[in-house]
């Protein structure tokens, strides 16, 4: 059963390709929302946004990361209601020099439109979101400055993409060569001493059986840690996944030129599979339509 | 639990007012997280009505 929220909070839930918008209705003037979504539904959002905060100002949108289906509405958002974009601090240098690299924009095969951002907020920070009081705490791991924002009082957690209810988002840092596995246990033990009563995640429905998605999650990193190739491979099942999404409909050489394309997908396959781009499409197109997130449609393939 | 009706193409068509994608309404997509079981069986059994009746929709420019 999906627990109730506080009326002050609204989550908009679409599918995977955006993130959750969580909307908080701050007072009788001004509202919030954490996170904006991916960018080709930037239209979508505004007007979703729009229609639950009613004549309201939209005063800030924050993002738990920098990822591009959580920011890609960033731009829109400020051009449609002028809010104030807050990051966490560890991304402030990748924005504002628009680093698509380090963003995991192009290397990924994904798309963003550049934003501004007004402030940064750092781990500790304390922030007052649709009358109840958060505190913003560090959750590496699926990114490395990642951060969730905790409230003691209602016993809430918004945990971005570092717990969801059934795992958490791609440890990215791991292939990085950054230690995403040890922080994310950090992070999981972080989350587990919260003990939130329920958490509101970056993807799917808010939930209260936070136990058990914690038992979830302990058992997937740690199939990761026995088998770090499974992290590359989980990688590029979910990166191909999130751009057939993106564009809906493509060719299997367009699947093939993705991965040969980009130097992220070159460096994985070199650590994994090594097979040549088309053989690797080929079989990772195979794999995804056997499990159902992807289907063959004549000469294209789509979600599944 | 009904599953999410969002197919990821989440794009309004302005003269019916509905997603291209879903065929949900704006307030049915914010409102879904909040409502209860039969409250969104309901909204899924009216999307298919939707979907036979109106047939395809367009998004409003090409992406």
């Amino acid at each position: 059963m999906t627990p109730r929220l506080p009326a002050s909070i609204c989550v908009h839930q679409r599918g995977w390709l955006s993130s959750n918008n969580i909307v908080f209705i701050d007072s009788e003037r001004e509202a919030t929302v954490v996170d904006a979504g991916y960018v080709t539904h930037r239209e979508q959002t505004v007007e979703l946004l729009r229609h639950s905060i009613g004549a309201r100002r939209l005063a800030r949108l924050i993002n738990t990361h920098c990822h591009s289906d959580h920011i890609g509405g960033n731009a829109a958002l400020a051009r449609a209601f002028g809010c104030a974009i807050a990051i966490p601090e560890g991304e402030a240098a990748n924005v504002r020099a628009w680093d698509e690299e380090a963003l995991h924009l192009a290397s990924f095969g994904q798309r963003c439109e550049r934003f501004a951002f007004d402030s940064t907020l750092a781990p500790g920070a304390t922030l007052g979101m649709g009358g109840i009081a958060w505190q913003a705490i560090a959750a590496p791991g699926h990114d490395m400055e990642a951060l969730v924002f905790h409230a003691p009082e209602e016993d809430i957690l918004i945990s971005g993409d570092a717990l969801w209810e059934d795992g958490f988002g791609v440890l990215f840092p791991e292939l990085f060569g950054e230690p995403g596995l040890a922080a994310t246990r950090a992070t999981l033990d972080t989350i587990a001493r919260l003990a939130p009563r329920v958490v509101i995640p970056g993807h799917g429905r808010a939930f209260g059986e936070v136990d058990a998605a914690l038992e979830r999650a302990y058992a997937r990193l740690e199939a990761f840690e026995r088998d770090p190739e499974k992290l590359a491979r989980n990688a590029f099942r979910v990166l191909v996944v999130f751009h057939i999404l993106d564009r809906q409909a493509v060719t299997l050489e367009a699947v093939a030129a993705l991965l040969a394309g980009t130097s992220f997908f070159a460096a994985l396959n070199e650590r994994s599979y090594r097979l040549a781009p088309a053989a690797l499409a080929d079989r990772l197109v195979r794999e995804l339509t056997a499990s159902g997130a992807l289907r063959i449609d004549g000469e294209l393939v789509r979600p599944g | 639990m009904t599953a999410s009706p969002c197919v990821n193409v989440c794009h309004m068509n302005p003269r019916h007012g509905l997603c291209v994608g879903c065929y949900r309404t704006l307030d049915e997509i914010a409102r879904w997280s909040a409502l209860d079981e039969p409250e969104r069986a309901q909204i899924v059994a009216t999307l298919r009505e939707r979907r036979a009746q109106l047939g395809p929709l367009r998004a409003p420019r090409p992406r």
